[in-house]
């Protein structure tokens, strides 16, 4: 009567591997997309950007493969405690890495639309430097979840007021830009999308990491951390 | 997460119909239940998990003196039923298991009329004055073990001439004739098709309006499916005991989650 890690029936191990093997390699790809969206910004590299646009089609094809891929491992094994919430949240963490790789498709999509438009100084820097830190939450979290780190996702969960606050002062800065002359809309538009697209993919990492807590505890971290992004106020405020 | 199922689910435990305190069991020399304490709630489906062997259903055979039967077994500890002691000297075992029916793993319909089965009972225990009584509690048991539509134009048939599924559900009628309080169910769907035991568990969840229901079974989606109270047995002791849902997403003892997610052999 011994209590093993692994499954008496191994072929549930093998399922199981297989979905976290799957969205891991979606994690992979997510990465590499957001950090090459950034460079393609940076870089004025439509070349780049229609990678990234392109390359989306994977994310999606992968995210679908392990929803069918779960729903059979529900159907046929029946999964109970760790085993039900590891399924569950690699779910919920497939389709928080799909909307990433959204976020990223939607970035270069812009830079192509760019293309040739002059860009509003100083804020290219800050949206690369937006893009790291959020694209580190998203590594980070994966890890978390890989070594089932509880507490190292809770970190994660708080490094995302960081990326709001970033946001918000790109917020502020396009707002400014585009008051001071109007033909800055038509970039300050694209790139405040941009902004908002990364710090959309902070609060998926975020999610990642509420899933990996479940996943380990049982519990979902209670929803109480304060919300960063102040720029639905933000009109009041600057009175236009 | 309050959602309506839940309420449903949680709403009637707040009495315990059963208590056991410290029981231990003793076959001979071997120790087969070890200092195991629960409170069974009235009008809850309470399941009784583990692997064989682990005491189970030895304990399950506590609640109703079924091992009074066997000479060699011992049962030590308390185990009160609305606060009286079922080992009381002055508890007549027979009266008790009328108030604690019992059903088994291999349907057992005695070797007579379906209205004979259902009717044994009430009979011995003088339940019915008359026989217009008898016909009513042989229906009322037959209806609320959803077995009357199929059996009422032969209820003089022999009950061996039933399905499997239909006998389980006389031996149900018969468990519930005696107006008792408590139903013990032994693997009461291990014998039958998929069709019969959904049938026996949409019947559990009627039973429980009205009684308190013990079941041991050795299928884990069975107890998650039809318990609010699931107590996991391993090795004679009684591990964890717990809300049926919080068992099967969360347990809190590792052996808990060993057995369900199917990792102890």
């Amino acid at each position: 009567m011994a209590i093993n890690d692994n499954h008496i029936v191994a072929s549930f191990d093998r399922d199981l591997e297989s979905i976290q093997a799957t969205m891991i390699k979606m994690g992979g790809l997510v990465e590499q997309a957001l950090s090459d969206s950034a460079q393609a910004l940076r870089t004025r590299d439509s070349e780049l950007a229609e990678k990234v646009r392109a390359g989306d089609k994977i994310v999606d094809d992968l995210d679908l493969a392990l929803k069918s891929d779960a729903a059979r491992l529900l159907a046929l094994r029946s999964p109970t405690a760790r085993d039900l919430r590891l399924v569950l949240a690699v779910m919920e963490i497939s389709s928080h890495l799909e909307r990433c790789g959204d976020y990223a498709k939607n970035i270069a999509k812009r830079t192509k639309a760019m293309a040739g438009a002059g860009a509003i100084t100083g804020t290219l820097a800050d949206l690369a430097r937006m893009s790291a830190f959020v694209e580190s939450m998203v590594n980070d979290a994966l890890d978390a979840f890989i070594q089932r780190d509880p507490v190292k996702a809770a970190e994660i969960i708080d490094r995302d007021v960081e990326a709001d606050q970033i946001y918000n002062t790109l917020f502020r800065s396009f707002l400014t830009h585009m008051m001071e002359d109007h033909k800055n809309i038509a970039v300050g538009m694209h790139l405040h999308f941009i902004a908002k697209n990364i710090e959309r993919v902070g609060d998926h990492a975020t999610g990642i990491a509420e899933q990996t807590i479940y996943a380990v505890t049982g519990k979902l971290p209670e929803d109480d951390r304060p919300k960063h992004d102040r720029t639905a106020f933000e009109l009041q405020k600057s009175d236009l | 997460m309050d959602d309506l199922r839940r309420i449903e689910r949680t709403a009637d435990m707040n009495d315990t119909k059963i208590s056991a305190k410290g029981v231990q069991v003793f076959y001979g020399e071997t120790h087969a239940i070890k200092d195991v304490s629960v409170e069974i709630g009235d009008k809850t489906v309470t399941a009784f998990i583990g692997p064989s062997g682990c005491g189970k259903s030895t304990f399950l055979r506590c609640l109703n003196r079924m091992n009074d039967t066997i000479d060699i077994c011992r049962v030590q500890g308390s185990i009160t039923m609305d606060g009286q002691d079922i080992y009381d000297p002055r508890v007549d075992p027979v009266q008790l298991r009328a108030k604690v029916g019992m059903v088994f793993q291999k349907p057992n319909p005695f070797p007579k009329s379906i209205y004979d089965n259902v009717a044994y009972g009430p009979k011995i225990h003088g339940l019915a004055r008359t026989k217009a009584d008898l016909d009513g509690i042989v229906e009322a048991s037959l209806r609320r073990a959803a077995l009357w539509n199929e059996v009422k134009d032969r209820l003089e048939s022999p009950g061996t001439g039933l399905s499997g599924g239909q006998q389980q559900r006389l031996c149900i009628a018969r468990a519930v004739a005696t107006a008792p309080e408590v139903l013990l169910m032994d693997e009461p769907c291990s014998a039958l098709d998929p069709i019969a035991t959904a049938q026996i568990e949409e019947l559990i969840d009627e039973l429980r309006q009205q009684f308190s229901v013990v079941i041991v079974t050795h299928s884990m989606q069975q107890a998650a499916r039809v318990s609010q109270k699931t107590a996991f047995f391993h090795l004679g002791h009684l591990v964890e005991f717990n809300d049926t849902d919080q068992i099967f997403t969360n347990p809190q003892d590792t052996r808990t989650e060993s057995y369900i997610t199917g990792r102890i052999g």
